[in-house]
């Protein structure tokens, strides 16, 4: 019993590992409209400058974090500025911009293999909380508690945000017409900005706190989250925030058991089987809108 | 004659792979010419690739034969495929048709039986560079065809606008469905390509690096004109080698700038006919501007 609850607990803080970042991917594309294949790389640079912040500047942890958060969403911002922003006037549709998408991914995971020395780095033990915090007979990391924590505050935040605010509905309405929230008074171009860093702030937070928590800095460690991430938000459905957080806490559930009590092998196996299961029976996800058309 | 070896020996390996890509990017422009964004070709290519390559091992069957199998298996799984996703509105096809070259090499990994699982198949057979220039043309031909028939009219009228291309009785369904089996077949021809030139499939040779090749290569090359896959896939694969020559450090670096440059300056793709058209159009049009100036003249 203690070994699956412990088991639960880990799950749990890997799956909001993928929700965090797949929340991000979600929120660019369905407000956006891009299938950004850059998304992993702004993890990988989130967790290499929290590394990077610690190691020369000696930070402490907070701050760490902080670095790599708003790393990622400025090069979220860049990305989006220099690479998407030109295509806009030019009305390329989701293609277009895949394709820059695709050229930042090579370009960033190039330079982010430079920057780790073509190595994977770990954070050095005392840079972060890495005490268990006992609960009755549970013994549970100090970095699980704080990811599962961060994905709790960052949900109800950006869902509250999307769905109670104005900024909210002026995201919403990009993402259903960006000429037709123009013309209603939304300053369209603050809106994408706004999304980009916060869908880069995101995956940059999910990036520090994997790379702290997996002992892996490096370009594998957004390629890794964008795999599961990118299932998550198929489960969850990508244009609901709360669908993406229950869909990556259950990916992680089920992949830490089905490590555990059947085998590892089947472990990216039974992921990718519910995928498919929900890509036939319920295409649209969780909580996904019942008739998403464009016109 | 010499020059010319000692530049084979130096680029074949470079045209070769471009004319597997080139498969792979007419596949790819077989669906986006009817306006869905679908990664599956990789799944046709996979399904080819590891039939022909098993076929060709197990029963020893020549090329000529393997070639014509994965097509119909690339075709069948097309099928299966246009079958289940046809229906979703295209942000889901785009998520989907991902999610699935993510569960085929997942399914590749556990079916060792059929593919050889971690450690990959041994392809015995080899194609020669020129057998794969006439399956390449077959292929080109096949697409110029359909682009001036009555079916590539009626794709360019679904991609623009199917709600208009149906009012007009044109079946968006009907000619999506067609494009996904046409897709599928060069893909699984494709797939097989790759496999006789690499001679040893796994796995992980038809996964997202694929995907990404393939898309890249047709936006780039351009999607509204069967030539632009194919421009595409040549520039696309001999960028890494270009860039190896002149910034031999930073080429990944090098060759994502430029991906980035083109789609920036030329978002449409290096071969543009409405471009050509636009050009023709201003050339008369300044013609008949000059020639009535000229008659305007000849009455004062």
């Amino acid at each position: 019993m203690q070994l699956f609850v412990e088991q639960l607990i880990n799950g749990w803080a890997l799956g909001s590992l993928y929700a965090l970042f797949g929340i991000g991917f979600g929120l660019v594309f369905s407000t956006l409209g891009i299938l950004n294949a850059a998304h992993g790389t702004y993890a990988s640079w989130a967790a290499i400058a929290g590394y990077y912040a610690v190691e020369r500047f000696g930070v402490p942890f907070p701050v760490a974090i902080a670095a790599g958060v708003i790393g990622g969403g400025l090069l979220a911002v860049v990305v989006d500025q220099i690479g998407f922003q030109p295509l806009r006037a030019k009305k390329t549709g989701m293609l277009g911009a895949l394709i820059t998408s695709i050229a930042f991914w090579i370009i960033l995971d190039s330079l982010a293999g430079f920057a780790t020395g073509q190595q994977s780095l770990a954070f050095p033990a005392a840079s972060y909380p890495n005490q268990m915090v006992v609960m009755g007979p549970l013994r549970v990391p100090q970095m699980q508690i704080i990811t599962i924590v961060a994905l709790l505050v960052c949900t109800i935040g950006i869902h509250l945000l999307i769905q109670k605010t104005r900024i909210g509905a002026a995201m919403r309405a990009v993402g259903w017409n960006e000429v037709a929230a123009a013309l209603g008074g939304v300053n369209a171009r603050m809106v994408i900005l706004l999304t980009a860093f916060l869908a880069g702030a995101t995956s940059g937070l999910a990036g520090v706190l994997g790379g702290i928590s997996t002992s892996n800095v490096s370009f594998t460690l957004g390629e890794g989250l964008m795999l599961k991430g990118f299932a998550a938000v198929v489960v969850g459905g990508y244009d609901d925030v709360r669908g993406t957080a229950i869909a990556g806490i259950c990916l992680g559930i089920i992949e830490v058991f089905v490590a555990q009590y059947i085998s590892t092998s089947f472990r990216d196996g039974f992921t990718y089987m519910l995928l498919l299961a929900f890509l036939i029976a319920r295409p649209r996800g969780l909580f996904g809108s019942a008739s998403f058309v464009r016109a | 004659m010499e020059t010319f070896l000692d530049l084979w020996a130096a680029y074949g390996s470079t045209v070769t792979f471009a004319m597997v890509n080139a498969l792979f990017a007419l596949s790819t422009y077989a669906v986006l010419s009817t306006g869905v964004l679908s990664f599956t070709t990789v799944v046709f290519a996979a399904v080819g690739g590891f039939l022909a390559a098993q076929l060709s091992g197990k029963f020893g069957l020549p090329l000529w034969a393997a070639f014509p199998a994965a097509a119909l298996g690339g075709g069948f799984a097309a099928a299966v495929v246009a079958f289940a996703f046809l229906r979703l509105e295209s942000h889901w096809m785009a998520l989907a048709s991902l999610a699935l070259v993510l569960i085929t090499r997942v399914t590749a990994l556990n079916a060792p039986a059929l593919t050889g699982g971690v450690n990959g198949l041994i392809v015995p057979v080899r194609v020669e560079p020129l057998e794969l220039a006439i399956l390449l043309a077959l292929c080109t031909v096949v697409f110029w065809r359909l682009h001036r028939s009555w079916f590539g009219l009626a794709s360019r009228a679904v991609r623009e606008d199917a709600a208009v291309a149906s009012t007009m009785g044109i079946s968006p369904y009907r000619i999506q469905f067609i494009a996904f089996l046409i897709s599928g077949v060069v893909g699984g021809l494709g797939g097989a390509a790759l496999a006789f030139t690499l001679q040893f499939i796994s796995p992980e040779t038809y996964f997202i690096g694929i995907a990404f090749t393939m898309i890249a290569s047709t936006v780039l090359g351009g999607s509204f004109h069967w030539l632009g896959p194919i421009i595409g896939a040549a520039v696309f694969t001999a960028l890494p080698t270009t860039m190896q020559a002149i910034v031999p450090q930073i080429e990944d670096v090098a060759k994502g700038v430029v991906l980035l440059l083109i789609m920036i300056f030329l978002p449409r793709g290096l071969i543009d006919p409405r471009a050509w058209g636009l050009k023709k159009a201003a050339k008369l049009r300044e013609e008949t501007e000059a020639k009535r100036a000229a008659e305007r003249d000849a009455h004062a």
